[in-house]
């Protein structure tokens, strides 16, 4: 017993260093040398080290034909790709920052530097590093701890204040999204750190997955968006970590199992279901790997309101903020919609419900919103009033609507003339906030939902070219992101027209916009409570 | 290799099975695993090789000189957000990488996608390069196989693709 326990202890004092060489290779692009001769090429995701060493590349290449024939056609990317411990002859990993001995002493002075180097990526590097000398301060308080605890002989102890010192780097660097993987449980609590940073509307941020954000952030505001959170990943990190390391020797011995073979035996490939196993380990979870994909599901879900879509929000986002504590606005008719048009930015997607034929009428107007029609939710009222003109525009429900429709009409101008037309809009002020929503709009897909009251009909037989109008394709239907409606507001569910879904020609619209906008007056606000349900079932 | 486990910091130059031949210094030796640790490129800053390599595969070795071992435990670290950073961003490059692989085709053909790729917008269809989404340049990618596009840009990527064949050609003959 003893006399195992000590070897157990030797061994794992060994394993230790081979631990720290594995752990140190992760993220790297590796050639991995298999018995018969084949070299496979692909990122070091993961090893199992338990009783012979395993490992797991990510997007792996066959490099060189060996001698045995295998089951991975040559020059494919295998996305996931277990070698065997029986395959495995050798690792070659190039371009190793690790840190040890001389390196050491440097990390607490130059972190910037030092971890600027882990990321192959060119474009963090240069952030994080900016960032990392802000908080300089932080981590040499952070270091003393890690090295305090670094006495320890147990290694996955030091991983743990090790953690500590370093988070703040990667979370500049990263987000916190990096945090949120290790730590699924930890996922909701960062999505809400995510609300509170992201710009973008309400409802984007609420569902953003941690994929999304990281690759939002990555691209956008890395640099400003991490610095709050970074303590609080930090516990969270340090929670996970130990559970990780566990868990990953522990998920991975099914994995190596086999001895030495035959040489001619084939190296296997197995694909995914195996990332589940090794995913306590390192990095990315399937979790995480998935969100982003569903996140687009998501978004191109008719049903799905919440998340917008991400691309249209960055670019609307300069355009409309969410704002999720807004009030639900409530427009005085006031002011004759001068409003400059809201910038309605090109909605791509136009989504609305073809249907109602009470809508008809607005439906008119609908072609110019083609852009989208998007689903007012309780936050938008007060986008609204970023836009402008919909504030100003209470009165002028037509106007507001028609702005959304700018869509790629780009008739930006035609709320203007709306204004003048609608004076019955004015009469409905609660019909502004469907317009207003329709500003919202620009952000794609939103359902704008303008009820159309038959008393305008008559005015809409003006509208004669309305019935023209293809019915909406669906391509350009897109499904209410979010915009964060409010409820609370006169949403006005229009059914809108089957018109425009984008393929309409702007030209068709103005000269109907002014005919198009009677119908919406306002006479009856529609409460459109549960919004969501009402466009979910019309939404294609 | 029991000798190996003693013997941590030795650098080595070590012949494999393989046919690999390199020179390494140990960092650490598992009789369990039976894998021994090297790295390569001593002292040559921050970075360097590191091998994992099954001592069985060992054909033959010789020690060259003994060094202190050159991990301090007590000073090694991870940074694991770090590391999980590191990955997902090799993965998200990767992805973008294997877009610009033409799958099945040659390798000439890969050098001029390449080549197209430095100026203009270019992409993979099968085996055909597409070029700005409109120009479509098939096999034999001669300036005679590009077909679409606006009169102008048909005529960009032929002029393109003729230089780059020309620097293709005279690279060839000067090798």
């Amino acid at each position: 017993m003893g006399l195992e326990n000590r070897v157990e202890e030797d061994n794992c004092s060994m394993n230790e260093a081979l631990l720290f060489a594995t752990m140190s290779i992760i993220g790297l692009q590796v050639d991995a040398h298999l018995k018969d001769g084949s070299v496979y090429s692909g990122i070091f995701h993961t090893a199992s080290v338990e009783k012979e060493y395993g490992i797991v590349l990510k997007k792996a290449k066959l490099t060189k034909k060996g001698r045995c024939s295998s089951n991975v056609a040559n020059g494919s990317v295998v996305e996931t790709l277990v070698i065997l411990a029986g395959d495995l002859a050798q690792v070659v990993a190039k371009g190793v920052p690790l840190h040890f001995d001389g390196f050491a002493g440097n990390i607490a002075c130059s972190n910037g530097e030092a971890t600027s180097e882990i990321f192959p990526s060119s474009a963090n590097p240069l952030n994080g590093t900016k960032k990392l000398n802000e908080s300089t301060m932080d981590e040499r308080k952070r270091n003393t701890k890690r090295n305090s605890v670094h006495s320890d002989n147990g290694f996955a102890d030091s991983l743990i204040p090790t953690n500590t010192g370093k988070e703040d780097e990667g979370q500049k660097l990263l987000e916190n999204p990096m945090g949120n993987e290790k730590g699924v449980l930890h996922q909701k609590r960062d999505r809400t750190h995510v609300e509170q940073r992201e710009d973008a509307s309400g409802a984007t941020i609420i569902r953003r997955q941690v994929g999304e954000e990281r690759s939002q952030l990555s691209q956008d505001e890395l640099g400003q968006k991490f610095e709050s959170h970074v303590e609080r990943s930090e516990k969270e990190v340090q929670h996970s970590v130990s559970s990780c390391t566990s868990s990953a020797i522990d998920t991975l011995k099914p994995v190596d199992g086999e001895h030495d073979n035959p040489c001619c035996e084939r190296p296997s490939a197995i694909d995914i279901h195996q990332d589940a196993v090794c995913s306590g380990v390192s990095t990315s979870n399937p979790v995480v790997n998935v969100s982003p994909e569903s996140c687009q599901r998501s978004f191109a879900n008719p049903t799905a309101i919440l998340p917008p879509q991400s691309s249209e929000l960055n670019k609307n986002s300069k355009e409309f903020k969410l704002n999720p504590g807004a009030k639900i606005f409530s427009p005085s008719f006031v002011t004759a919609i001068s409003a400059a048009p809201p910038l309605v930015p090109t909605v791509a997607n136009v989504s609305y419900i073809p249907g109602n034929s009470p809508m008809a009428a607005v439906a008119g107007s609908q072609p110019e919103v083609g852009m989208g029609t998007f689903v007012p939710r309780s936050s938008t009222p007060s986008k609204f009033v970023s836009y402008g003109n919909i504030s100003a525009a209470t009165g002028v429900s037509g106007s507001q609507f028609s702005q959304p429709i700018v869509g790629h009409m780009g008739n930006r101008t035609q709320p203007l003339r709306y204004a003048g037309q609608y004076h019955p809009v004015q009469a409905a002020p609660a019909y502004m906030n469907p317009n207003s929503q329709a500003v919202m709009f620009g952000h794609m897909g939103q359902l704008i939902c303008v009820p159309v009251s038959h008393d305008l009909v008559p005015s809409a037989a003006a509208i004669a070219p309305e019935p023209a109008r293809p019915p909406l394709t669906p391509h350009h239907v897109q499904f209410p992101k979010h915009q964060g409606s409010a409820p609370g507001q006169a949403l006005q569910l229009c059914v809108p027209q089957p018109f425009i879904a984008g393929g309409q020609p702007p030209l068709a619209v103005p000269s109907h916009i002014p005919y198009l906008h009677t119908p919406y007056p306002v006479n009856r606000p529609v409460q459109i409570p549960g919004s969501n349900g009402l466009f979910s079932t019309k939404l294609p | 290799m029991e000798g190996e486990e003693f013997a941590v910091g030795c650098l080595l130059s070590i012949k494999t099975t393989l046919g690999d031949e390199f020179e390494g210094q140990i960092i650490c030796y598992d009789r369990l695993s039976n894998i021994l640790v090297l790295q390569e490129g001593l002292e040559s800053g921050p970075r360097r090789n590191i091998r994992l390599l099954k001592a069985n595969y060992i054909k033959e070795f010789s020690l060259l000189s003994q060094d202190e071992d050159p991990l301090d435990v007590k000073k090694c670290f991870l940074d694991l957000a770090g590391l999980q950073a590191r990955e997902d961003s090799a993965i998200r490059q990767a992805e973008a990488d294997s877009e610009r692989f033409g799958v099945g085709v040659t390798s000439e053909a890969q050098t001029l996608f390449d080549a197209l790729s430095k100026t203009l917008p270019v992409c993979w269809d099968k085996t055909v390069i597409v070029v700005m989404n409109d120009v479509r340049v098939s096999s034999p990618y001669l300036p005679e196989s590009v077909r679409g596009g606006t009169p102008a840009a048909n005529e960009r990527v032929r002029k393109v693709l003729e230089f780059e064949r020309k620097k293709i050609q005279t690279r060839g003959t000067s090798l």
